[in-house]
């Protein structure tokens, strides 16, 4: 597999363990996930996978997903921005707590959220009088899958958002642009690629959420109930085959994300080394 | 200990980076590898202390062969061009590391080991930092201890790999005729790549020009500059002045006039360029028969000891430059935009290859 | 004379308008800080005070009793075990991959860099979910550990393995960028040195990417010790035994013992917090030394 013979030590070890490892905990595995639905007829694999009640979690899972993750572009943006741009009392604990999300056990966040948000919590018992429910609503749902995705969009907007050179605005408000101008023509699109790596990894991230979400939902069958629950509702009725075409058509999505974000990182990298 | 390299290619997918490259380092000298960017001299020295795999040819060390030989074996000193030192361990453990790598049988004592690293630091004249990390030194502090950790291993050869490249111009000055003075005082059979034919010129006892992963012309200093083998190493060592000519049967014509040559007499009537350095041009006042042309001055730039004169032929717009001393000038007094006369001296004539 | 005060003032003014041009009104930056402020409370702080103060809702007594509580206990125990066995497994995974990506050059690299963030794209249900159809009654290997009496799935070895696959590319992830950044020449001195492959990677390689092999481990031990999903379809949920500190969290909370469940989450918030606080000093010391770095280059 060398292309040609480096003097360092180790590289058919290395690889040689780094191959092995990868096959036996994540390859096999997962392939095994793949035989499994050939178990079931095209037809059969067909029914389970468009089942209404199926169908609706997509609609759930993809739909409270995607108005997450634009949330938190739109409001990730913002944060990195106030984070990198202005001094605010607090600013370093507000830069760190960002990263809770990775950090919290989302078994943790799922009953703090829901705790926050039911109609006798905090926040929840001001929206409840307004006839907005949040808790054991498809909306409660939101709320969770925005918490889990929030640190994407801020971290990968943040450091480019620091690389920017002071010049180059300076550059645009001596010709003439105004302020909202230089953002949205200079700094903007200098941002995209980040912006749009973080919201895919913020969506993706969502899709697959389990236990921030089963808690805050109410998981009732056909309006709150997320597809990763599906799989586990087949699971515990040993419906094996059932639950693996559903995790099958999961998989086959995650992994599109998956080298669409990697083609996106790639693009945004390749754009900052090349104005380098 | 000497250094012979036979027949050695090396490819990089369908990059050729050295094509058949054979020279040979006596022992004791300080050989430089001259060269522009991409011309195989960095492989060709990572080749020499095994740090890369040729596809062919063979590296004798001493005579005998030590293609094969592991690095770790080939007791070679390798000075990195960004130095490479360990960012984590002090000066003195920098130094020291060659040592304390040894297996227990060969290793010294602690105290040995001590004694050797402070004498080391002591010739390179920083035994004042031995406690001091890397990111704490300056650059050419950085480049001394990188040399006596590379001598800390009592190498047979001492490797250097753009060893002045990341300098500022002054330090860059210093250091060279410190290595020089190093190297007279050591007698350590050395290699080191540059780019810079100043350096080159300045501190080798002899010049390996390389171009394309060819050896180009190998010489002491003043062969390569004064007796150029090729038009790459005329252009590529100091200024020079290209003419187009054709060449009969030893005689060349340029700029209307002709020169009896000493080379090409059998060549008929082909393309030719050739190279005259600029301090090889004389500028006349008057006319000097056949063995003059005419030119205007355009600019004259009278700074430092020599005064440069931009010249336009008179009969097409190429333009040349000339190298006067100041007292030459003065005896001429020129003005910019008078017409002069320009006799070229040491002409070298190269035929076009290629056409 | 008040021709130069002229244009002296003329130019203050234009380096004012200058530095302004490069940043907003007041009013503008504070409404920004404020909308960032209040997303974040939303969706964080709140959440996370939350936690402590449903943790001591019923005074410190019943904190205390709920983490004392034998199955309390028991579950801290397992997921202390899963955490230090899939931490070195992984750790030495991370170093392998990234010394063989990072240091070489090789065909499929970009191929094998994407196949080990598959973990990362893969849902925790469907993580635990393959276990199963490996391990588990009906899987591939049910029927040859029945009969030799192993048991994988709803015990520890099942909760182990979730729980690797889960944190599979931190370590990683954080070390190959980093030895890709650092280059080969420090190892390639080292070897020229006479030092053998494990005298360079422990006296070189490793001090050099200590902060980040420190960083990948802090991450991965906060994920492993926090793992819901994946554990959640492996375990069995049998208490005292297979049940992680998430596990009985969602226990305690599904039997409505609310001041208990957040006892122990609280615990595990701890831990996150810990693990920020952590990872910010990592943060804090190795953009130090890069300072330091620039500042000698300069």
């Amino acid at each position: 597999m060398a292309k040609h013979k480096n003097v360092l030590p180790g590289f058919n070890l290395s690889l040689g363990y780094t191959l092995l490892y990868l096959s036996l905990i994540v390859l096999i595995p997962l392939s095994a996930a793949f035989l499994k639905t050939t178990e079931l007829s095209l037809a059969e694999f067909w029914q389970v996978v468009t089942a209404p009640r199926v169908v609706a979690s997509y609609k759930l899972t993809f739909g409270a997903s995607l108005i997450g993750a634009v949330l938190n572009a739109i409001f990730g943006l913002l944060t990195a921005w106030v984070l990198t741009r202005y001094t605010f009392p607090g600013k370093k604990l507000v830069d760190a707590l960002v990263d809770l999300p990775f950090a919290l056990p989302t078994a943790v966040a799922g009953i703090a959220l829901t705790a926050v948000y039911a109609s006798n919590g905090w926040i929840g018992s001001i929206l409840e009088p307004h006839g907005i429910k949040v808790a054991f609503t498809p909306l409660g749902v939101v709320v969770a899958l925005t918490f889990i995705g929030l640190p994407f969009v801020v971290r990968t907007v943040q450091p480019v958002l620091e690389d920017l050179e002071a010049e180059t605005e300076e550059a645009a408000a001596s010709l003439g642009a105004n302020r909202w101008q230089t953002f949205s023509r200079v700094i903007l699109p200098a941002l995209w690629p980040a912006l749009l790596t973080g919201f895919a990894l913020a969506f993706a991230r969502a899709i697959g959420e389990y236990g921030s979400v089963i808690f805050i939902a109410g998981n009732m069958p056909m309006v709150s109930e997320i597809t990763p629950l599906i799989i586990i509702t087949k699971l515990e009725q040993y419906d094996y085959a059932g639950a693996t075409a559903v995790a099958v058509v999961m998989l086959v999505i995650s992994f599109i994300l998956l080298f669409a974000i990697n083609g996106l990182q790639w693009w945004s990298n390749h754009r900052i080394s090349a104005s380098r | 200990m000497s250094i012979e390299i036979r027949n050695i290619t090396k490819d990089f997918g369908s990059f050729q980076a050295l094509k058949n490259i054979s020279l040979d380092v006596p022992s004791g000298e300080l050989v430089a590898l001259l060269g522009p960017s991409g011309c195989g001299k960095t492989t060709l020295l990572r080749i020499i202390a095994g740090l890369e795999t040729p596809d062919s040819g063979n590296i004798l060390f001493h005579g005998s062969n030590a293609t094969e030989r592991d690095v770790r074996e080939r007791e070679v000193g390798f000075v990195f061009q960004h130095y490479a030192l360990f960012r984590h361990m002090s000066v003195f453990e920098n130094v020291a590391f060659g040592l304390r790598v040894r297996p227990k049988a060969t290793r010294p004592s602690d105290a040995e080991i001590s004694k050797r690293v402070h004498k080391l630091l002591e010739l390179v004249q920083l035994d004042w930092l031995a406690d001091r990390y890397p990111p704490q030194l300056s650059g050419g502090q950085r480049q001394r201890i990188a040399l006596a950790r590379a001598l800390a291993v009592e190498p047979k050869v001492l490797l250097l790999d753009e060893p002045f490249g990341a300098l500022d111009a002054k330090v860059r000055k210093d250091l060279r005729r410190w290595l020089r003075r190093l190297h007279d005082e050591l007698h350590i059979t050395s290699v080191f790549v540059t780019h810079d034919q100043e350096e080159a010129l300045e501190v080798a006892d002899r010049i390996v020009v390389m171009n394309h992963g060819q050896v180009e012309q190998i010489g002491s200093p003043q062969e390569v500059y004064d007796a150029p083998a090729s038009p790459f190493v005329y252009q590529f060592l100091g200024n020079v002045n290209l003419f187009h000519s054709r060449v009969n049967e030893g005689r060349a014509q340029i700029g209307g006039i002709e020169l009896q040559l000493d080379a090409h007499q059998e060549t008929k009537d082909s393309p030719a360029f050739a190279y005259v350095r600029p301090h090889d041009i004389e500028v006349l006042k008057e006319a000097d028969g056949e063995h003059a042309f005419e030119a205007t001055v355009n600019y004259i730039h009278a700074i430092g000891p020599l005064v440069r004169l931009e010249l336009q032929r008179a009969d097409n717009p190429e333009l040349i430059e000339a190298e006067l001393t100041r007292e030459r000038f003065r005896e001429l007094s020129l003005t910019e935009g008078q017409s002069v006369f320009i006799r070229p001296r040491n002409v070298r004539v190269f035929l076009n290859q290629v056409a | 004379m008040s021709a130069t005060i002229v244009s002296q003032l003329h130019s203050y003014n234009k380096k004012v308008a200058r530095s302004r041009a490069t940043s907003e009104p007041a009013w503008v930056r504070w409404s920004l800080i404020a909308v960032s402020l209040l997303f974040l409370s939303l969706f964080l702080f709140i959440p996370l005070a939350a936690v402590f103060t449903e943790a001591l809702r019923k005074g410190f007594g019943a904190y205390i009793a709920a983490l004392v509580d034998p199955d309390a206990l028991s579950a801290i125990k397992l997921t202390v075990i899963a955490a230090a066995i899939s931490l070195p497994l992984n750790l030495v995974f991370g170093v392998a991959a990234a010394w063989a990506i990072a240091k070489f050059d090789f065909r499929g690299k970009s191929i094998l860099i994407t196949l080990i963030d598959l973990p990362f794209a893969v849902s925790p249900v469907i993580a635990g979910l393959i276990y199963v159809l490996i391990f588990g009654m009906q899987g591939w290997f049910g029927e040859w550990l029945i009969d030799h009496d192993h048991k994988v799935i709803f015990a520890i070895p099942g909760i182990v393995l979730a729980t690797i696959f889960v944190t599979f590319p931190f370590i990683a992830r954080e070390l190959i960028p980093l030895m890709q950044a650092q280059g080969k020449e420090e190892e390639e001195a080292g070897l020229v040195l006479g030092a053998n492959g494990w005298q360079i990677l422990w006296r070189i390689t490793l001090p050099n990417i200590k902060w980040g092999l420190l960083y990948g481990v802090i991450l991965t031990n906060a994920r492993a010790m926090g793992e819901f999903g994946a554990v959640s379809v492996v375990s069995g949920h049998i208490r005292g035994l297979t049940n992680t500190m998430p596990l009985h969290v969602e226990i305690l909370y599904n039997e409505y013992n609310y001041a208990a469940a957040f006892a122990v989450a609280s615990l595990l918030a701890f831990l996150a917090l810990l693990t920020l606080a952590l990872k910010s000093f990592i943060e804090w010391q190795a953009s130090r030394d890069v300072i330091i770095d620039e500042q000698i280059e300069e």
